[in-house]
């Protein structure tokens, strides 16, 4: 099955997590890494329903947000709330955020807890 | 009417009693107020000349709404089309959108065109909103069946409503598959699409009640992006 | 290093053009050279800063295309692409090429024709310089991270709806005055805010920014003739020096920077541009800030030392930035007004300040600006160059 997860990494040298992925370590240079994945809890650090959205989306808009986990890692994602706020408490799921013809890519979606 | 003769009678469609437009007032972005009233036949010739020279021009399908609109204009002031209406939008008297549709029947109507004539004041969103006012509040219909020329206009009414597909009905204009405005969607929509102050006062009211048109040159500035352009 | 000065200045009208980039590039290309009035002088280098060509106007190498349009054989040349900065990026690398003796005379054109597209399109080709896999991917345009940013500054910083409409309202007027200004037309607090209609008027791009909070997307081009101190001398013209560049980066995806209200690379920029300037903020007479959106207006000026943190839209407020105040901010309508063409802005921020400090700039004229300042802001703050100019009397 394909895997659907999204994925971070963490420094083989110095354990610093890092959400994309970066080629050196920023805290000791480290070129070695391994995947974490970007799950469990977190906050909604802010949010934002964007009107002007790219292609591939024919909706009237996105609620989109940056999400502080509690790992201290912090993730953009899909804000699947009603009632959203600064300071919520959101779980990570993943599911389809932008489908492109036939293809569908799956990506973070917080939901609250 | 006046008088006409039989066979003159017998080219007309029937006509349904339609209840009246009331004028309203709206403040720009630009703290201009624009007075959006119905017309009656008589306002029509001036109408097309303000249409006539954006026939031919090609940006954001100006030509075919201004085309159609002419048309349809004529024939609501020759009597070739049933229960039709038009509403303009007036600032100072100065004509900045026209607006236009039908009564299919007492519960669906047709929305026909929206034009903008001043552009980059969201005049066109003002219009359209006003049209559909009209049909939900003042007519008290069910749906107005909608299509759109433009891309302009599919993003303004179809996203921004949104409106819902309704494709087994085609539309007048042309036959295309229409998309339909629903009494739930409209007063869903209403309180950031439809805005407008009643009573207009009275001296608003009264440089509203002749139509002056924009010179022929700012016309063709505005509308192709010269000039005033908005956002 | 060689001294580095501004002998000509020239522009198309931003908006929407009906020729194509090379043509519209060429337009303001000869406006500037025009201005520096070379006489048997020939252009030794070419920088062309651009964003888009290749995927809006399906063109690329464009900056052999002016040469060869201009007829300035056998110029070095090259295109210059930074996102939304590239204007500044390409001024500083004909700054760099005189500086270093390479070149003597350099010409700077940027250009962008953006709405050769519609405005998905268009939206979807800035939204390309978010992060592709943690951005992107989502939704991500640059009004979202610009909405995102706002919502949390108004949190911490108390900066209102009002204050934001403020800065729109006075670069808005601010461009009736500036006959290359893409949108002309007067708007009032009223009417974008405090009336029931506002609302419809202003509806949101990228909820808490409205409308007219945004940028439009323009088509146009800006151009500079570069020379060293010693040719700018003996043109008898007022010598508008190139007196500081700073440059600075930051983190790619926004959600990595520790504080996501922070403009880092905004402030960076700016202290190396002061410090090699050898002027501190105050001895600013006028700026010309990137605001894409009105938040950013505020933001930069902050960042860029000329009020605390915090405090931009204070300043906005009592009216410190209008043309009338102590700093004039964006004097030519700032990006809200006169228009974005991205891989010009940069150079028309700098072309706008030129005007400035020669007396040329007409109705807008700030009176009496000997030093300048411009905040060219690429990606969502992720590239910045800051540059001063200074009038030497």
């Amino acid at each position: 099955m394909e895997d659907k997860k999204v994925y971070g990494v963490r420094c083989k040298a110095c354990g610093k997590e890092l959400y994309p992925a970066h080629a050196l370590c920023p805290e000791c240079g480290g070129r070695e890494f391994e995947p974490i994945e970007i799950r469990g809890e977190g906050v909604v650090l802010t949010y934002t329903d964007v009107y002007a959205l790219p292609l591939d989306y024919a909706l009237r808009y996105l609620r989109l947000a940056i999400v502080e986990l509690e790992s201290g890692l912090r993730a953009t994602g899909q804000l699947l709330d009603d009632d959203p706020k600064i300071g919520k408490r959101v779980r990570v799921t993943v599911g389809v955020v932008r489908e492109r013809g036939e293809e569908k890519i799956y990506g973070l979606q917080f939901v609250p807890v | 009417m006046g008088n006409i003769d039989e066979l003159e009678a017998l080219l007309r469609p029937p006509a349904m009693e339609m209840p009246p437009y009331p004028p309203k007032v709206i403040t720009l972005a630009s703290g201009e107020r624009m007075v959006v009233r119905q017309i009656d036949r008589d306002e029509v010739p001036i109408l097309l000349k303000a249409i006539a020279p954006l026939l031919w021009v090609e940006r954001d399908f100006y030509d075919i709404v201004a085309a159609r609109l002419f048309g349809e204009l004529l024939a609501y002031k020759r009597y070739r089309v049933k229960d039709e209406y038009c509403l303009v939008g007036l600032i100072d008297g100065v004509l900045a959108g026209i607006v236009n549709g039908r009564l299919v029947d007492e519960e669906v109507g047709m929305s026909y065109h929206t034009i903008t004539i001043r552009r980059g004041l969201r005049v066109g969103s003002h219009m359209f909103a006003a049209k559909m006012e009209y049909h939900m509040e003042i007519l008290g219909q069910k749906e107005v069946l909608i299509v759109a020329e433009s891309p302009i206009g599919f993003r303004r009414w179809m996203i921004e409503y949104p409106l819902e597909k309704k494709f087994e009905v085609p539309h007048e204009l042309g036959g295309v598959p229409s998309w339909t405005l629903t009494r739930e969607t409209y007063f869903k929509a209403k309180p950031r699409l439809v805005s407008g102050r009643r009573p207009v006062p009275p001296e608003l009211l009264e440089k509203a009640r002749t139509i002056t048109l924009p010179a022929e040159e700012t016309v063709k500035a505005q509308v192709l992006g010269e000039k005033g352009e908005g956002t | 290093m060689r001294e580095v000065a501004i002998i000509g200045a020239g522009m198309t009208k931003f908006g929407r053009s009906e020729i194509g980039l090379i043509e519209l590039m060429s337009e303001a290309s000869i406006r500037a050279l025009d201005d520096a009035s070379l006489g048997d002088l020939r252009v030794d280098a070419v920088y062309v800063p651009n964003m888009g060509a290749a995927r809006l106007n399906r063109q690329t190498a464009i900056a052999s295309a002016l040469v060869d349009r201009l007829n300035l054989f056998p110029a070095m040349a090259e295109a210059v692409e930074n996102g939304p900065a590239s204007g500044a990026s390409a001024v500083k690398n004909g700054f760099q090429a005189i500086a270093s003796g390479m070149a003597d005379l350099v010409l700077v054109t940027g250009g962008e024709r953006m709405r050769a597209v519609n405005n998905l399109e268009a939206t979807d080709f800035v939204a390309s310089l978010s992060h592709p896999q943690a951005e992107y991917i989502y939704g991500v345009t640059l009004p979202a991270l610009a909405g995102m940013f706002t919502r949390l500054y108004m949190e911490r910083y108390g900066v209102t709806a009002r204050h934001l409409a403020l800065v729109a309202v006075k670069n808005h007027a601010n461009a009736l005055d500036n006959p290359y200004a893409h949108i002309q037309q007067r708007i009032t607090l009223e009417g974008i805010l405090t009336a029931p209609e506002a609302v419809v008027n202003n509806p949101y791009i990228a909820d808490p920014l409205r409308l007219y909070d945004c940028c439009p997307v323009s088509d146009g081009a800006a151009s500079l003739v570069l020379a060293s101190r010693e040719i700018a001398e003996k043109l008898g013209r007022p010598v508008v020096r190139i007196a500081g560049i700073g440059q600075a980066t930051d983190t790619h995806a926004v959600h990595e920077r520790p504080d996501p209200t922070e403009l880092t690379a905004v402030r960076l920029a700016a202290q190396k541009a002061f410090g090699m300037a050898g002027i501190t903020p105050q001895d600013i007479d006028v700026a010309e800030l990137h605001d894409a959106f009105t938040i950013l207006e505020i933001a930069e000026s902050e960042e860029a030392g000329f009020f605390r943190k915090g405090e931009g839209h204070v300043a906005v407020e009592e009216g410190v930035t209008s043309r009338t105040g102590t700093l004039p901010i964006n004097p030519s309508g700032g990006l809200k007004a006169k228009g974005h063409p991205v891989g010009a802005t940069g150079v028309a921020q700098l072309v706008e300040l030129t005007w400035q400090l020669r007396g040329e700039a007409g109705e807008r004229q700030v009176e009496g600006a000997k030093s300048a300042f411009a905040c060219n802001f690429g990606g969502f703050g992720n590239n910045v160059v800051a540059t001063v100019l200074r009038r030497e009397d």
